[in-house]
């Protein structure tokens, strides 16, 4: 059991032979910030993934088929009854690519999130596809919320 | 100080970074740079968040000395120590011929001088531009 658990964790570390997803992980110890960087290549677009994280806060980047910044959004709960809010931070349009992204985030595992953005507009598939592949990444970093507690 | 980058990494990902980690006056400080096609990314914490987050960039002037425009975008407005400190990089970032913007953020329990430039000395020496 433990050799089959040991392959799959080196598995998901290796490069994919189909191509399909290449996690491209950079890891700090010792306290230090930790990035973590992955491509995922979809049939048409490729999307790049940078996420630091910091003890309370996470800062995400997405990047569609480039390596430019984006639009930058910054969400967290805010008083009263701890609703998401989120302001653009730099691009200054009414443009929703991101933004929501960033709220689901914030909804999800309670933290403050910075998400810079270069998705283009009026591409809801690709948002929802990028936001679903940055969720995964972050459950696997442990940043949900439990939804259950499990008394002993 | 420990460092490390994915410059070495056998696919290249295409924002190339760098984060480490020093003390500064008693406070661990978390630095990581990042080089977007488009930017420069530094951010710098103490205390566990991005903090206060700037934007610099040069302006196209007529004139053959550089100008340059910084803001705070989030966070603090009242500490001038700040814009100080995005506004000698950005001026470094453009001594280098880059005429990319910065942004950056400062989360720092200490916003003295000192700091400052102890946080743009060692940004400098692993800087990505």
């Amino acid at each position: 059991m433990a050799s089959e658990e040991l392959e799959e964790n080196l598995s998901e570390l290796q490069i994919g032979e189909n191509g399909e997803k290449k996690p491209v992980e950079n890891d700090v110890s010792d306290g230090a910030v930790k990035v973590s960087c992955f491509t995922e290549d979809l049939q048409d677009v490729t999307l790049h993934f940078q996420i630091v994280n910091f003890s309370k806060q996470i800062y995400a980047w997405i990047g569609c088929n480039s390596a430019k910044l984006g639009h930058l959004y910054a969400a967290a709960t805010t008083r009263p009854n701890n609703n998401v809010s989120v302001t653009s931070l730099l691009g200054g349009t009414s443009d929703n690519t991101g933004s929501s992204i960033a709220r689901r985030i914030v909804l999800k595992t309670g933290l403050n999130v910075v998400v810079a953005c270069n998705i283009p507009k009026d591409s809801p598939m690709l948002e929802a596809t990028a936001e679903r592949k940055l969720v995964e990444r972050l459950a696997s970093l442990g940043y949900f919320r439990p939804k259950e507690k499990h008394s002993n | 100080m420990e460092s490390s980058s994915n410059n070495s990494l056998p696919t290249q990902f295409p924002v190339s970074h760098k984060s480490f980690s020093l003390n500064i006056k008693g406070n661990k400080t978390d630095i990581v740079i990042c080089k977007y096609d488009d930017c420069f990314m530094v951010m710098a914490t103490q205390i566990g968040c991005m903090g206060t987050i700037l934007h610099a960039r040069k302006e196209e002037s007529v004139s053959t000395d550089p100008t340059f425009h910084v803001a705070v975008i989030f966070g603090k407005r009242d500490e001038p120590f700040l814009v100080a400190c995005a506004r000698q990089l950005i001026e470094h970032i453009s001594s280098y011929g880059s005429t990319r913007p910065l942004v950056l953020s400062l989360g720092l329990k200490d916003h003295s001088p000192g700091s400052m430039k102890e946080i743009i000395y060692a940004v400098i020496e692993n800087r990505l531009w």
